[in-house]
């Protein structure tokens, strides 16, 4: 992996454009975004229902590609990567947090915890130690053999959080990860997600309807019509 | 361990796990390979088992000869004179002599006679053979089991011993109307299974009288010295002027008969499981559609964590393959526990009914578990290609469980 550390924009995005064909007329969502982002920034993105907040995160997260325009991510082109090295790439790379938590549900806390940890070139033995200690991290540790179903949406949700950091990726991806939970619960998720950037120099990225979420973010952006109306850099 | 293998093994898990909630589906898709590969084995263990009958029926030491061009028992017909011809010669003609130097030979004849079945289901075709009193030392395996053999010249019968278990009225000493005459049971005989014990054997003249076949020979019955000793008999059979006489070893004869029958089996057998095969692959194939959609947010999430394409496909494929192994476990078990050994009867030699047991052998499992397991195989090939093609955003878009 190429590495422009120096350089300020770990993330950037330069004239991307993006639409989706519904029926036989494609509608427009992004004509021509601009968008940096640098190392170790917590960055909410807000704006209305539609408005292409999941389809930026999910460009971010290589699952989707740009029509047009450039994709780069740490000094890699992602608009320019096959399939597979995306897979790759995401393996190495990112930390995905869900609205839905998306936990395998046959699969207890700890199993879903190590999946990206079975893309890497580690033993069982090493795999186990750093389950245990991204749960601790969560506050679950003691919960390896519990499933989903048994926990609260707030457990789930830092059972979520374990899976996106125990391959200690660079980036995170969240989207409207509080978007199922009560405050408190809420509150506890964006503690943490402030956590990992603030001590461990993760770059969060984080689709939030809520403003009380987005207080926790270094900087809010506001997306409308397919592009960033207003910016706030909070302290 | 390679990373793919790690992820495949993972989502095969995750798979096998979340069958509980295709249980309905997932069953109904083994059950129907199941049922293939159990129709299959059904037709197959048939030919098998009539194909172990006939084959253990015959000896290579013994040479029937046959007259009038056929090569089969009910068509034959041996002018007298040509078997005078036979006994006459003194040369060494391959076959086993008497102290007198006189052939060790058995004329006979076959007539076909309608009995009542014990289930009274109508009446059935039996073949009564008229022997001379060496016909039974001409055959191998054949032993008394109860009574005695026919006397020379009395309206008197031995019955194979599937015959005698089958039908009522065959009791040693009870007496037995065959064709327009009475007839008393003298004993019973086994012969290890073969069609031997489908017939009922009588006095040769006592069988041509009460049949008004008087002079009639369909085959006459020959111990060779060895099994090759039938090139020296067929060569001396060419000598003979008039009709043309074939000899063939007893278990040439029956082989004949068995390939013949059991390709027809095997032929009707294999169009109807395959046509059944077709139809359960498309089941499979709708089951495990199913199961991709099923398992979208999860294929899609595990995508999304950075897995490969390949997994996806692997695990996918696996759960059919298994699934299809289990319907092929399923199937072959129960047919087994079925067909094995079970009674079946068909139009065999002379027009005559032979019964035989069903054979589930270990190739017949195999040919069906294989096919089964092809099901599973092909069925689960599209699906698990359209698990690599699930559009993660879609997917991801989709309220989690
Ligand atoms: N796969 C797709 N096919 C067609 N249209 C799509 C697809 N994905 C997104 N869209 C459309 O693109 C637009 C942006 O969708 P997106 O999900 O990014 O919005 P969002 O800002 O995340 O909205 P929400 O706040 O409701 O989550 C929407 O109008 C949506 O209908
Ligand atoms: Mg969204």
């Amino acid at each position: 992996m190429t590495d422009s550390t120096k350089d300020e924009a770990y993330i950037a995005l330069k004239n991307v454009r993006k639409s989706y064909k519904i029926g036989i007329e494609p509608i427009p969502i992004f004509s021509g975004l601009d968008l940096t982002i640098p190392r170790s920034d917590f960055v909410a993105v807000m704006g209305p229902s539609g408005s292409g907040k999941s389809t930026l995160l999910n460009m971010l997260a290589g699952i989707d590609l740009p029509d047009a325009g450039e994709l780069r991510i740490g000094g890699n082109r992602l608009d320019r990567m096959g399939e597979t090295a995306r897979s790759a790439w995401r393996a190495h790379n990112m930390g995905i947090v869900f609205q839905f938590y998306n936990l395998l549900p046959m699969l207890n806390a700890a199993e879903n915890v190590e999946l990206p940890l079975l893309l890497k070139p580690l033993s069982a033995r090493e795999r186990r130690v750093r389950v245990g200690k991204v749960l601790d991290l969560v506050g679950l540790s003691g919960r390896e053999k519990q499933y989903p179903a048994m926990m609260s949406g707030g457990q789930q949700q830092r059972i979520g959080i374990a899976r996106a950091i125990v391959a200690d990726p660079e980036l995170l991806l969240c989207d409207e990860p509080t978007g199922d939970l009560d405050r408190k619960s809420a509150d506890e998720i964006l503690d943490m997600l402030r956590f990992l950037n603030r001590e461990l120099g993760k770059t969060v990225v984080m689709v939030t309807h809520d403003p009380q979420a987005a207080l926790y973010a270094r900087r809010t952006l506001h997306l409308d019509k397919g592009s960033f109306v207003e910016e706030n850099r909070a302290a | 361990m390679s990373s793919i293998i790690r992820q495949t093994l993972a989502m095969l898990r995750a798979n096998l796990f979340s069958l509980p909630r295709r249980l309905a589906i997932s069953l109904s898709m083994a059950l129907s390979i199941a049922l293939v590969v159990c129709v299959l084995a059904g037709f197959l263990s048939m030919a098998k088992g009539f194909e172990k009958t006939l084959t253990g029926t015959g000896s290579p030491s013994v040479a029937v000869i046959l007259g009038g061009g056929t090569n089969q028992e009910s068509g034959s017909d041996i002018p007298a004179g040509a078997v005078r011809v036979l006994e006459a010669m003194k040369s060494d003609i391959g076959v086993i002599r008497n102290a007198a130097g006189n052939l060790v030979s058995s004329r006979e004849l076959v007539v076909p006679v309608e009995v009542r079945s014990n289930e009274g289901a109508g009446e059935r075709t039996l073949a009564l053979r008229g022997m001379e009193p060496s016909g039974p030392s001409l055959r191998d395996g054949v032993r008394l089991s109860a009574g005695r053999l026919f006397a020379p010249g009395a309206r008197e019968i031995v019955v194979g011993a599937r015959l005698a278990q089958e039908f009522p009225g065959f009791g040693v000493g009870d007496t037995f109307r065959l064709g327009a005459v009475d007839w008393r049971v003298a004993g019973h005989f086994s012969a290890r299974g073969s069609a031997f014990e489908s017939e009922i054997w009588a006095d040769l003249d006592a069988v041509r009288s009460a049949f008004d076949r008087q002079g009639q020979v369909q085959s006459f019955r020959l111990r060779l010295v060895e099994p090759f000793a039938l090139k020296t008999l067929q060569n001396a059979l060419a000598k003979v002027t008039g009709t043309p006489l074939v000899a063939i070893s007893e278990a040439d004869l029956y082989a004949g008969q068995s390939s013949r029958t059991a390709d027809l089996i095997r032929l009707l057998g294999w169009p109807i499981a395959l046509l059944m095969a077709i139809g359960a692959t498309a089941g499979a194939l709708n089951t495990m559609m199913s199961s991709v959609s099923d398992r979208t947010i999860e294929i899609a999430t595990v995508r999304a964590l950075g897995f490969n394409r390949l997994p996806t496909f692997a695990a996918t494929w696996a759960e059919a393959t298994l699934l299809g192994a289990f319907g092929a476990v399923i199937g072959t078990a129960a047919s087994c526990l079925a067909f094995n050994g079970w009674q079946a009867s068909t139009v065999g030699a002379n027009n005559a009914r032979m019964t035989f047991e069903l054979a589930v052998s270990g190739d017949v499992m195999l040919t069906g578990g294989l096919l089964g397991l092809a099901i599973g195989i092909v069925g689960g090939a599209l699906p698990a290609f359209a698990a690599t093609r699930l559009p993660l955003t879609a997917a991801l878009r989709a309220r989690g469980q």
